[in-house]
């Protein structure tokens, strides 16, 4: 070193440092043009995009969890929805049927006294109808086999007794 | 060593001509290098994307390390040009030698002391201006008696061997890597076969060392480059 600095004392090359002041800073400026400005440019859009990336990710996270646990209340109230629906629906059945046997019992009933009434309407009828035949028939055979002294009123008491016996003899 | 150089006078300066080469090789070197890694700039780097993060960050931890109050920020571009073009002119002398007609053309350029001295010259003008800019010219020349007055000169003195030892230790440690590997080369040619033999892993085992010396140099150099700035911008 101190042979280089001998010889450096009478040749000491003093543009060297200009030349590599120059050089240096054309070089950093290139640096940055080509390279460093792009690049930290990017790095800097990546940590941005990370950060908004991770709060977008809990935000989202925080919604889910909200949304999961409306859903799952959702499913608790549908199964009571549903065992209410299904037990309403076996009431409802219960009460049709019941309502329908009834309604099918008093038809039937209903049929029955009708059709009752109607046959104790029948026979009276011809009850009546017969009462009166007899009465014009037994009038004709009576007035055919004594045609003589029986005037209206003795005629009626004997007809009247003779009815009483029938429906007295019926009646047994 | 005995190497023999060109000199060119411009301009009434005096340009030494296998500095200035080598100082281009190796700017043309960096900014290649850079310029290859950093085409494909996208937002999911590639493989050349993150080997240039890498080294940007590794930088940027540097300036950190010294100004972790987030101040150093615009120092990010001069850390990281100054770490590449010290590495790369570090190692260039170890693989790429030219000598013409026992003429040195290019070598490390850090190997000699006006190169090293012109670096170390750019970070101490930095933290001078940055200086002046933040405290006032008064501000800046008061900050020479703190914290107490009678430390004038000693605060004076470390301006020059601040200076001097900055550039000093890069151009020594590539300097002297040079040198024993020059000489290793001696011994190989000195008795033929045997002693080239010899020689081979003797100087396979220096050149890995250099290329590790070179590395912690320019690491150490950027790092001492951003404490004096950040020294610089603080009252004591």
């Amino acid at each position: 070193m101190a042979g280089l600095l001998v010889l450096g004392a009478n040749q000491v090359a003093l543009g060297d440092m200009l030349f590599i002041l120059i050089s240096f800073i054309i070089l950093a400026l290139l640096v940055k043009h080509f390279a460093w400005s792009p690049v930290t440019k990017m790095m800097d859009a990546r940590s941005e995009k990370i950060t908004g990336d991770l709060d977008y990710a809990d935000q989202e996270r925080s919604r889910a969890e909200k949304l999961a646990k409306e859903r799952e209340d959702a499913l608790k109230n549908s199964r009571a929805e549903a065992v209410e629906i299904v037990s309403k629906a076996k009431e409802s059945g219960e009460t049709q049927k019941k309502s329908i046997v009834s309604d099918a019992h008093s038809e039937a009933e209903e049929l029955r006294q009708r059709a009752k009434s109607d046959a104790e309407k029948a026979r009276e009828d011809a009850m009546a109808s017969a009462q009166n035949d007899i009465a014009n028939l037994s009038l004709e055979i009576a007035s055919k086999v004594i045609s003589k002294e029986l005037n209206a009123d003795d005629q009626k008491s004997l007809i009247d007794s003779y009815i009483k016996e029938l429906t007295v003899n019926e009646s047994k | 060593m005995d190497d023999k150089y060109k000199f060119v006078e411009f301009l009434g300066l005096r340009f030494n001509v296998a500095n200035d080469l080598s100082v281009l090789v190796s700017a043309v070197l960096v900014f290649i290098l850079v310029f290859a890694l950093s085409r494909k700039v996208t937002m999911r780097p590639g493989k050349a994307q993150n080997v240039l993060e890498w080294m940007i960050d590794f930088t940027n931890g540097i300036v950190k390390s010294a100004m972790p109050d987030g101040s150093g920020k615009q120092f990010n571009l001069y850390a990281f040009v100054l770490f590449l073009f010290i590495f790369v002119s570090n190692q260039l002398g170890l693989f790429f030698q030219v000598k013409v007609g026992g003429f040195t053309y290019v070598k490390s350029p850090t190997s000699n002391p006006l190169i090293t001295m012109g670096l170390a010259t750019v970070s101490l003008l930095l933290s001078h201006y940055y200086a002046v800019k933040k405290f006032g010219f008064g501000g800046y020349l008061s900050n020479y008696a703190r914290p107490v007055k009678f430390l004038l000169p000693i605060n004076l003195l470390e301006e020059f061997t601040n200076f001097l030892t900055l550039s000093l230790r890069l151009y020594g440690n590539i300097f002297a890597g040079e040198v024993l590997l020059a000489l290793i080369g001696t011994v190989a040619k000195s008795f033929g076969a045997v002693t080239f033999v010899a020689a081979m892993p003797l100087a396979m085992v220096w050149q890995g060392f250099s290329v590790f010396i070179g590395a912690i140099q320019a690491y150490v150099f950027t790092t001492l480059s951003m404490v004096y700035i950040s020294r610089k911008m603080e009252q004591e």
